[in-house]
């Protein structure tokens, strides 16, 4: 049914003038001339109070005249109608922002007799755009709003205080310092389909610098879809991203560092999931990374006494040498070092080292094979020195002897015979030395205390020492612990320098002298020591003392005894040493490192 | 010419076969003899008597050759004493070291010459009798070639070598 406005009865129309008065959201009041109020809808009432019989600028603002810029006023002279924002009390005294539309009322003589007012209070909307701005101009980002030249048309209060004013500049000018626009244009996406956008964007700052952004666009809708503005809001990251540059390339360092250490390393998390397995650790165990990686596989690969500690609540263990197995099951050495990796008292993981030992080992025996070879070397010459000795004394035996004869001197030729045979007995004890001496045997070695070998050389020369009047003396360190070595042979060391300290007393002008034999352990190394109050020895001599056949005790010696000391040291894979003050006395060190130490039969591969 | 008789040789070695055998030769040669079993012993029978040759070992016990030598020539009254040094270690650690310094002049200038142990009685006192100017009447009436071979071959035993490689090369221009 059409409803035309003729079609509607006068009373019907003057009800729904009334009901239109009332219902619209409006506070609407009518005033005559005199700025006195003939009529205000409900609206209006419950805003400000009855206004009956009272004048507009009373009711809206408390006043006692007529406003100074009154708009009323102007709308009864010009009969045109106005919009304007007004500030007023509302009845309870608060203030209240209104949009109040001025509207003439004619009368038949075409005069305007009466104006509308109609207000609407504001004061919300207004308090929410004030907040706006605020956001807008303090929120910690650049936000810009830009038309579709992709010109700012509005910069916030960071962007103008960094870029300074930029109104009218195209936004690629202020960000990045760019004379054409982006490829990658946010704002021109969302130009395009109105939607919102988000991007990483290179850039510079307005000292030049390269500035990270995240850039988000969206549209700024006024009407519906129609909009002519996108706002852009861009923060720098740049600080972040240099963070994660720094991180990332800590990451290919670390990466780095543990792929090409020779060390194999093996880290674990707290579930016993393996994190990570360098390229030695491939090569060690035979293993590949990727068959590891992510497996809770971690604890086969950590030697038994690493896992025990641990079980005992343990949190590092290093282990100087131990073997662990490869995956064809072949035994190899290595160094170990192990620990549990704790954020305060959380257990977060654990790590794990290993150097193969297979080289060193190579090496040390390699080192060791010389030095034996060196001292065959050496103790071929000097056997070759000392027959030439020998030589001299037959030689000169046997021209004494001719001599004698020649001369008829009884004596001389006895004096000849003597000398030939001194030099005979001399062959035989060097052959018989030589022949103890170039066994070439490798030491029997069993476990034994390095303490009690001693104190028994000790006991077997206190008689010999008491003789001579010389005092003997023993210091042993209590907690030394047993060591692979020949017994026997390290007795024979001992004896020998033990014999010939107390010889060396005998030489010594002094009559009251002390030899000290001594044992004790320093950082892995068994130490024995004899130390003399003799005679001591000329720097000259103090050098050739480990050679053979050099004797300072004329025919009493043959010079064998330093030398198969030294031979026997050296065959432990230790080291003698001899330090010496003529007139104040010697003495001679012995030093053995325990990992040099040979290594018992049966757990010694391929030696003949 | 002098005799020996009148010339006293100070032998001075450690062993004390070497002593007995040099003296016997040196004796039967004429000579006076006296020993020393080492550098202290033979200064102190430098002090007794000056002699008028001294036959020196280098490496021994207590004094060696080479200290010896040197506390020698600190003393001018010993300075000027004519010496031979015999030595077993001429080539090797013990006593290159010494030798080479004598040698060289590093240590003592003027021509000085060591025989190498074992030592041959008949170069042995005819090396010392040419230093003293002492005529010696050969038993065997004259050197063998044997004798001349072997001296040949101990001088060149101590003979440097660029030397020899001079020699060598002035007698192959000759050709």
């Amino acid at each position: 049914m059409d409803l035309k406005k003729g079609d509607i009865p006068a009373e019907v129309r003057s009800w729904m003038g009334k009901q239109l008065f009332e219902q619209v959201p409006n506070n609407i009041v009518v005033i005559d001339r005199d700025f006195k109020v003939v009529i205000a809808n409900d609206n209006f009432k419950t805003v400000f109070g009855d206004p009956d019989g009272r004048y507009c600028f009373e009711v809206y603002k408390g006043r006692k005249s007529v406003c100074e810029k009154c708009m009323a006023a102007r709308t009864f002279e010009d009969g045109k109608v106005r919009v304007t924002d007004e500030v007023g009390i509302d009845k309870s005294g608060k203030p209240a922002h209104y949009v109040v539309h001025n509207a003439p009322v004619f009368n038949v003589s075409g005069e305007v007799a009466y104006v509308i007012e109609m207000s609407y209070d504001v004061t919300e909307t207004r308090s929410l755009q004030k907040e706006y701005n605020i956001l807008f101009e303090r929120v910690p980002c650049y936000v810009s709003v830009i038309n579709r030249d992709l010109k700012i048309v509005r910069a916030n209060e960071l962007l103008r205080r960094t870029f300074g004013e930029t109104t009218g500049e195209y936004c690629y000018e202020v960000y990045k310092d760019r004379t054409e626009r982006c490829t990658d244009c946010p704002a021109m996406k969302t130009f395009a389909d109105g939607r919102s956008y988000s991007s990483r964007h290179t850039g510079v700052n307005k000292n030049g610098e390269t500035t990270h952004y995240v850039v988000s666009t969206a549209p700024l809708s006024r009407s519906g879809g129609e909009f002519s503005h996108v706002i852009e809001m861009s923060v720098d990251v740049t600080d972040v991203h240099r963070l994660s540059e720094e991180l990332e390339k800590e990451e290919r360092f670390r990466r780095i560092l543990i792929d090409n250490t020779l060390d194999a390393l093996i880290a674990v998390d707290e579930t016993g999931k393996v994190n990570i397995f360098n390229h030695a650790a491939e090569r060690l165990f035979k293993v590949s990374r990727d068959d590891v990686i992510g497996k809770s596989r971690g604890r086969r690969f950590a030697p038994r006494e690493f896992l025990d500690a641990m079980g005992e609540g343990g949190s590092s263990l290093s282990l100087p040498e131990t073997t662990i197995k490869d995956s064809e099951g072949e035994t190899i050495p290595v160094r170990f070092t192990g620990a549990v990796l704790r954020d305060r008292d959380a257990v977060i993981g654990g790590a794990a080292f290993f150097q193969d030992l297979r080289q060193i080992k190579q090496l040390e025996k390699d080192k060791l094979d010389n030095e034996r070879l060196a001292a065959v070397g050496q103790t071929v010459a000097q056997l070759a020195h000392g027959i030439k000795n020998i030589l001299t004394g037959l030689q000169g035996g046997m021209y004494v002897i001719k001599s004698g004869q020649k001369s008829g001197s009884t004596e001389k030729t006895e004096k000849g015979w003597k000398m030939l045979d001194r030099n005979v007995e001399r062959i035989t004890d060097l052959v018989k030395g030589f022949l103890s001496f170039s066994k070439g045997h490798t030491p029997e070695v069993q476990s034994v205390d390095p303490v009690s070998i001693a104190s028994e050389v000790f006991n077997l020369y206190q008689d010999a020492a008491a003789q001579q009047n010389v005092t003997l003396r023993f210091q042993a360190q209590d907690d030394i612990a047993d060591a692979y070595m020949d017994s026997e042979d390290i007795h024979t060391c001992l004896a020998n320098l033990i014999s010939n300290a107390i010889d060396a007393c005998q030489t010594s002008e002094s009559d009251s002298c002390t030899v000290t034999l001594s044992v004790q352990e320093r950082d892995g190394t068994i130490i024995y020591e004899v130390v003399d109050t003799g005679c001591g020895m000329e720097y000259d001599i103090k050098n050739k003392v480990f050679t053979t056949f050099f004797t300072t005790k004329g025919l009493g010696g043959t010079g064998l005894g330093l030398m198969v000391t030294r031979k026997i040291v050296q065959e432990h894979g230790g080291r003698i040493t001899v330090d010496s003050v003529p007139g104040e006395g010697s003495s001679f060190r012995i030093e053995f490192k325990r990992e040099r130490l040979p290594q018992p039969e049966g757990q010694q591969k391929g030696e003949g | 010419m002098a005799k020996p008789e009148e010339k006293t040789i100070l032998i001075v070695d450690d062993e004390e076969d070497v002593r007995d055998y040099l003296s016997t030769v040196l004796e039967d040669a004429g000579y006076n003899v006296v020993t020393a079993v080492d550098g202290n012993d033979a200064i102190e029978k430098l002090k007794q008597k000056v002699p008028d040759f001294i036959s020196l070992d280098l490496v021994m016990p207590g004094k060696s050759g080479i200290k010896f030598l040197y506390e020698m020539r600190h003393n001018p009254d010993w300075a000027g004493i004519p010496f031979v040094i015999v030595t077993a270690h001429a080539h090797d650690d013990l006593g290159k070291e010494d030798l080479d310094d004598i040698l060289s002049g590093k240590t003592f200038s003027g021509p000085s010459v060591y025989l190498e142990k074992p030592v041959k009685p008949e170069q042995y006192v005819k090396f010392i009798s040419e230093r003293l100017g002492v005529d010696i009447e050969s038993e065997e009436g004259g050197q063998d070639e044997a004798e001349l071979r072997d001296q040949l071959e101990q001088m060149l035993r101590g003979a440097d070598s660029d030397a020899l490689e001079k020699a060598i090369r002035a007698l192959k221009n000759k050709k």
